[in-house]
């Protein structure tokens, strides 16, 4: 045996050290064969550095990995701290994030959840019972933008007891329910014009010509209860007369697509007739063909088109009658003086005609207090009302038409004459005018002119105008007597009328009724 | 009837100032005026009674068709001018045998016609 030198030492002593370090891998290798190595952590210039080992797994989790990048939905993962552990592509598109920023950070911070009323306790109860939930609620982004979107969340578990964290599969449905919102909001709104609508609408299927709905101002119209017009036709609930309408009408609006029918009679399941307008609507409903019909009550329209006719008729009339009493008047006028007192005279007959007819029609031809007539015929008097010409009228009286023309143009050859001959033509004269109604078992109208203190009365020499209406004119009128008095003293006139001829029963009134003519 | 019997007028006229205007025109025209009827039941009493021979005949009478009386009328063949604030239209052919004539009328057309349809001129 020979000494070894100090290199064949050092030799042997490296020999042996790589011989144990060949063991150790070696013993690394075995181990990772057999898969008792999951990673391994290699200290380097950088600090330690983890290599994890997955051998098959690794090729099957790039592919998930890669379908996860690819998906439009938006998939986070979280770990039981709440921290970002994933987030594919969708989701950095769907939060305006980077995934770089988001792993690590609070879930929190990524965005804000709202959750829609109850759920919140349903997801909890749900990922803690079954380690899933699938749900809707609103995310608010970091720029405040609102998502509603719908979850579908799945526990992650490592061990059975321990929470290892959650992965959410998000998607963004802000669009549909946008959609969604319109389509509610517009059913819900043409719903209520449905329901609430003052005009029938029926629904009809073009192929039965049969009802498949009905508005509830159509059962009111019609007295039909809902059931009882789907299913019909409409010849049956007597808005076309027969099937052979009915199937006109369907032609029609094959080729027009629009049939209106005004003043169409409508007899309701109650026997009231109704004047109805119908126009009906072949529209395409999705694919289907519908027809829609709205039936209108125009009872009303017709009633008012025809009172409005009637009315103008009668202020025809009305007016016609009125000019042949001018013309009457002016006859009666002519029949004494020269032409030029005549127009004066005429004229101021004409005043008279039409103060009283204005009264009339101020109080809709429904009468004139005894007092208002008083007044406008003594319109030239005015300024003495109260002094010299004293109003007693014991109640209101409120007279016929006829007889407040009558009356009227009375008062009015009573007032002229005051004014030229008698009370009122000199400084101190005056004139009472009371009427009254006396009771009893023929109720009476009674009215006076009484004058005093003007120049002495003499009767007139001869019977003119102002005579006749102050005498058998007014008597007529009213179907009463005139009682004329030409005393020295003062002149008095005294009419008397039966209080059904000359007064206003209450105040309603035939308006037409009451014309003459 | 003979132009020289003097003819007896009935006038049905609800408005005195008309009806006394209407009596003086006729009685001016060589007409007797037998009677101004306000009323319907007035009209027809004298119809009736066989108290004219002609009628002067407002169609409406405070609120009453005076058709009765133009029915009264022509049922006694007797001759009668319809005087109206109404169309021949509104009236709606309620005075079917009538001469027609619009308020106002002019008082020299009145007569022209009562005179026409009396004479048979």
């Amino acid at each position: 045996m020979h000494e070894e030198s100090p290199t064949e030492l050092l030799l042997l002593s490296e020999n042996a050290e790589l011989r144990t370090r060949l063991e150790g891998a070696e013993e690394t290798l075995r181990a990772i064969r057999n898969g008792e190595v999951d990673a391994f952590v290699i200290e380097s210039a950088a600090g330690p550095r983890v290599y994890t080992l997955q051998g098959v797994d690794a090729a099957s989790n790039r592919l998930r990995g890669e379908i996860l990048a690819q998906v439009s939905d938006a998939v986070i993962a979280i770990d039981g701290q709440q921290r970002v552990t994933y987030a594919n592509a969708a989701a950095e598109r769907q939060y305006g994030i980077g995934a770089s920023w988001a792993l690590g950070q609070l879930l929190s911070k990524v965005y804000e959840t709202q959750w829609l009323p109850g759920a919140k306790a349903a997801a909890e109860t749900a990922l803690h019972e079954r380690g899933e939930w699938r749900g809707e609620n609103i995310h608010v982004r970091l720029d405040g933008r609102k998502l509603h979107v719908e979850s579908s969340v799945t526990v992650l578990r490592e061990t059975v007891d321990q929470s290892a964290g959650v992965l959410a599969v998000i998607r963004d449905i802000s669009g549909r329910k946008e959609v969604e919102d319109k389509v509610r909001v517009s059913e819900i709104r043409y719903r209520r014009i449905f329901e609430a609508a003052q005009d029938g609408v029926l629904l009809l299927d073009p192929d039965t010509c049969r009802i498949t709905d009905a508005n509830p101002f159509m059962t009111e119209l019609l007295g039909y209860s809902h059931d009882q017009l789907v299913g019909k036709e409409l010849f049956e609930i007597g808005l076309l007369k027969d099937e052979g309408a009915s199937l006109k009408m369907l032609q029609k609006l094959k080729t027009e697509h629009q049939v209106r029918y005004e003043n169409l009679p409508l007899k309701s399941q109650r026997g009231r007739h109704q004047e109805v307008e119908v126009v009906a609507n072949l529209y395409d409903e999705n694919g289907r063909a519908v027809i829609q019909c709205n039936i209108r009550d125009i009872t009303e329209r017709k009633r008012v088109e025809e009172h409005n006719k009637m009315l103008m008729a009668e202020v025809n009339h009305r007016s016609m009658n009125l000019l042949a009493v001018v013309q009457a008047v002016a006859q009666q006028t002519a029949r004494v003086g020269d032409p030029i007192t005549f127009v004066g005279r005429l004229f101021d007959r004409i005043d008279g005609l039409a103060a009283s007819q204005d009264l009339l029609v101020k109080n809709e031809w429904l009468g004139v207090d005894v007092a208002d007539l008083v007044e406008v015929q003594l319109a030239h008097f005015k300024d003495l009302i109260g002094t010299r010409v004293l109003l007693d009228g014991g109640l209101p009286a409120r007279l016929t038409p006829a007889a407040a023309q009558g009356i009227g143009m009375a008062l009015h050859e009573l007032a002229t004459n005051a004014g030229k001959y008698g009370a009122l033509s000199n400084s101190e004269g005056r004139v009472q005018i009371s009427w009254t109604v006396s009771a009893g078992n023929k109720p009476t109208f009674l009215m006076s002119w009484l004058e005093h203190g003007g120049p002495k009365v003499a009767p007139p020499t001869r019977k003119g105008f102002g005579q006749m209406v102050i005498g058998r004119m007014v008597e007529a009128a009213v179907d009463g007597t005139a009682e004329i008095d030409y005393r020295e003293s003062g002149f008095s006139w005294k009419l008397s009328a039966p209080f059904a001829a000359a007064l206003q029963m209450g105040r309603v009134a035939s308006s037409a009724g009451d014309a003459r003519g | 009837m003979d132009k020289h019997q003097q003819a007896r007028i009935l006038i049905v006229e609800d408005e005195p100032m008309i009806a006394f205007t209407l009596q003086d025109l006729l009685v001016e025209a060589g007409f007797k005026v037998a009677c101004v009827a306000a009323k319907l039941e007035k009209a027809l009493a004298l119809i009736e009674s066989a108290g004219c021979d002609a009628a002067i005949v407002d169609a409406n009478l405070a609120g009453v068709s005076a058709s009765p009386a133009a029915a009264a009328l022509a049922a006694r063949g007797l001759p009668f001018i319809v005087l109206s604030g109404y169309s021949p239209e509104q009236l709606q052919g309620a005075f079917p045998a009538a001469v027609f004539m619009k308020k106002p009328s002019r008082p020299a057309t009145i007569i022209q016609a009562l005179k026409g349809i009396v004479y048979k001129q």
